[in-house]
């Protein structure tokens, strides 16, 4: 009987890459007087992480969510997206990015009326030039992990409050973003409805999923692993 | 000092921005490569989705068009088959035809312009390149009762009053005759001046006459004239079936003919204005000017002028029309941007580019240029079969009219479609998503 030969020291495991990291990003709006709406962001959010970034109104949440979701380009600093330099990318790859590495969660839903539930979260595949076939059983699933399956043909306007957002959060899960980036998610629900999209997240946060929240609602900003303060254009850390 | 640093500073800025360029390219073209397609199958769900999202608008938008497509279709199918009505009327035995005769306006000048025509004509006429056939023909003023036997018998009426035609050979061909039965006098019998005579096959039904190998006899007024052949039709002159012909020499022997009243020629198709203008002088070099000559008008001339009437007041309408329905699209498109300006705003954030967006808008005014075009083409050729019906026209219709009118409606709503897609696609996402909220 000879021992196996194990070796004792266990293989370091690579450091993952970071889904954002922001370096010094500044966003100067050029109005008279020049807005500063961020000021020298440092920010690392790690894969699976789920972090809400709360604030009161005016502090430059916004303006952080659509710098980290490519709708807006940071006056200065760096933004690395899963790597990618975002410095570096036009608009059209910019577009294809945003499809492809980020599900938005809107206050406000953003469903089309005149499209079905199915239509309204298989739309996040469209440009990602998928066919039609796949994108109706991907839809189908991601309502089916959002517990709306009963729901495929229903328009929108039949649903309710919560349940439209759920069909937003299928919307934003199809696809397999690296981010999903909720911009008070919960702002148009009531407490029942509130209470059922956390729980959402927090599901879909132990699946692997990386969510970083706007919000100024602190209970929603509590359910979060890691909150982090915005004030004037400024982020710091909460314990 | 201060001037080196901020050299080296410069030049170091330089090589950053070179470097920073060539990244950038090089993601660009990374991102290029794994850029994904916007497929046409989507793009076309996308479109109809757009455009039946709100159905009575899109149908009142595309009215326009209807109305532009479909009048330019029914003018210009209306006025092809009317042009083609009056060309039809241009028969090939019509646009070969050249009759010439004595001018009958003055008094005098009448009979010197009879006094001109002669009665040789196959030898004048028939040298001119184009002609075909001629013949001369003169009625017999007064040529008495025909009958077939000389006496005259109260029972039996066997006596006509039918008119007589005196005649030189050729005129059997110039007015297409034909002969059932026997045949047609031929220059041996102008010569001896033969008594002899054709009857049109009426007077040989009339007369009952119908075998000529016994040789009746025929008498006009007095004279008696040996039928050779019955004549069974002349396209060019149907009357001269109920008639009887007679060659000139013995009719100006026998029945006081002079002169020719009329040359009748057949000409090649296309030779009829040549010969019109040349017969004249090739008969009477003297006195071309008191012929009267009539030919037929030159068709293309005809079908024209008639398209011009007809068409230019209807085409401006409908291209106006066309222009009303072109600014009625870009003017729905564009309220229809400002409406979807959230959704822009929410494909923008599900990975469209610009690009995607304008497509969209533009496929999306297309299709109802489309569709435009296509109804109106449709109620345009309704239009023409329905017209050409009350009129009891042939309805002609050129094949590429139905292809290309809803062609053209696309390119109307294609062009319409153009500023309010570089609108949507402008839109800021920030912006759209903020304002459609």
């Amino acid at each position: 009987m000879t021992a196996v030969d194990v070796d004792p020291t266990p293989v370091e495991a690579p450091e993952r890459t970071p889904v954002v990291l922001l370096d010094q990003v500044c966003r100067v709006f050029p109005t008279e007087p020049p807005v500063e709406a961020l000021r020298s962001i440092d920010l690392r959010v790690d894969p699976s992480e789920y972090v809400a970034i709360i604030g009161p109104s005016g502090s430059g949440k916004s303006t952080l969510l659509n710098v980290l979701g490519l709708l807006d380009r940071p006056t200065s600093g760096r933004y690395l997206l899963d790597g990618i330099d975002t410095a570096d990318l036009g608009d059209a790859a910019r577009a294809a990015e945003r499809g492809r590495r980020i599900g938005f969660v809107f206050q406000s839903f953003h469903l089309l009326s005149y499209r079905t539930v199915e239509e309204n979260v298989g739309l996040s595949e469209l440009y990602l030039g998928t066919n039609r076939k796949d994108r109706r059983r991907r839809a189908t699933e991601a309502l089916d992990r959002v517990g709306l399956s009963h729901r495929l043909g229903f328009e929108p306007i039949r649903l309710s409050g919560g349940e439209r957002q759920r069909v937003a959060i299928a919307r934003a899960l199809l696809g397999e973003p690296s981010l999903l980036l909720c911009d008070e998610p919960t702002g148009n629900l009531d407490t029942a409805n509130t209470e059922s999209v956390l729980d959402l997240f927090d599901d879909l946060r132990e699946q692997g999923l990386t969510i970083l929240v706007i919000t100024h609602d602190s209970e929603v900003a509590e359910r979060a692993q890691r909150r982090v303060r915005m004030v004037d254009g400024q982020l710091t850390e909460v314990a | 000092m201060a001037s080196i640093v901020r050299a080296s500073r410069s030049r170091s800025g330089r090589a950053a921005r070179r470097s920073a360029r060539d990244s950038r390219a090089a993601a660009r073209d990374a991102a290029a490569a794994s850029r994904p397609r916007f497929r046409f199958a989507d793009l076309v769900d996308e479109t109809l989705a757009g455009v039946f999202a709100r159905p009575a608008r899109a149908a009142l938008t595309t009215l326009g068009t209807v109305l532009g497509i479909a009048s330019l279709v029914a003018t210009l199918g209306i006025s092809r088959t009317a042009g083609s009505q009056i060309v039809g009327r241009f028969d090939e035995l019509a646009a070969t035809q050249v009759t010439v005769a004595a001018r009958t306006t003055g008094s005098g000048s009448a009979e010197r312009a009879a006094a001109l025509l002669p009665w040789d004509v196959e030898s004048r006429i028939d040298r001119l390149n184009g002609v075909v056939a001629s013949g001369a023909v003169a009625e017999v003023s007064n040529p008495g009762t025909v009958r077939t036997v000389p006496l005259r018998d109260p029972e039996n009426v066997t006596e006509r009053l039918v008119p007589v035609y005196a005649s030189s050979v050729g005129l059997l061909d110039a007015v297409r005759g034909e002969i059932s039965v026997g045949r047609w006098f031929d220059s041996g019998h102008v010569q001896r001046r033969d008594r002899v005579a054709v009857i049109g096959a009426d007077v040989a039904a009339q007369f009952g006459i119908d075998r000529l190998d016994a040789q009746p006899g025929i008498f006009i007024g007095d004279e008696l004239f040996t039928v050779i052949g019955i004549l069974d039709a002349a396209a060019r002159d149907e009357g001269l079936v109920s008639s009887i012909v007679v060659p000139y020499t013995s009719a100006q022997d026998r029945l006081q003919v002079s002169r020719p009243e009329r040359v009748v020629i057949e000409t090649d198709i296309g030779a009829a204005q040549l010969i019109a203008e040349q017969a004249p002088i090739a008969l009477a070099p003297n006195g071309a000017e008191a012929l009267k000559v009539t030919a037929p008008r030159d068709p293309t001339r005809t079908k024209n002028a008639v398209q011009d009437d007809v068409n230019q007041l209807f085409l401006l309408l409908g291209l106006i029309s066309l222009v009303v329905g072109a600014i009625g699209i870009a003017n729905v498109t564009l309220v229809t941007v400002m409406e979807r300006t959230g959704e822009i705003g929410l494909r923008r954030a599900l990975g469209a580019s610009r690009r995607h967006i304008a497509l969209q808008f533009l496929s999306e005014s297309m299709a109802m240029g489309l569709v435009g075009g296509i109804i109106g083409a449709t109620v345009g050729i309704i239009t023409i079969v329905s017209v050409a019906g009350s009129r009891q026209w042939t309805p002609v219709l050129d094949l590429w009219l139905p292809l290309a009118a809803p062609l053209a409606g696309a390119l109307v709503g294609l062009i319409a479609g153009l500023y309010p897609s570089i609108r949507a696609a402008r839109m800021e996402p920030v912006d759209a998503l903020r304002a459609g909220t």
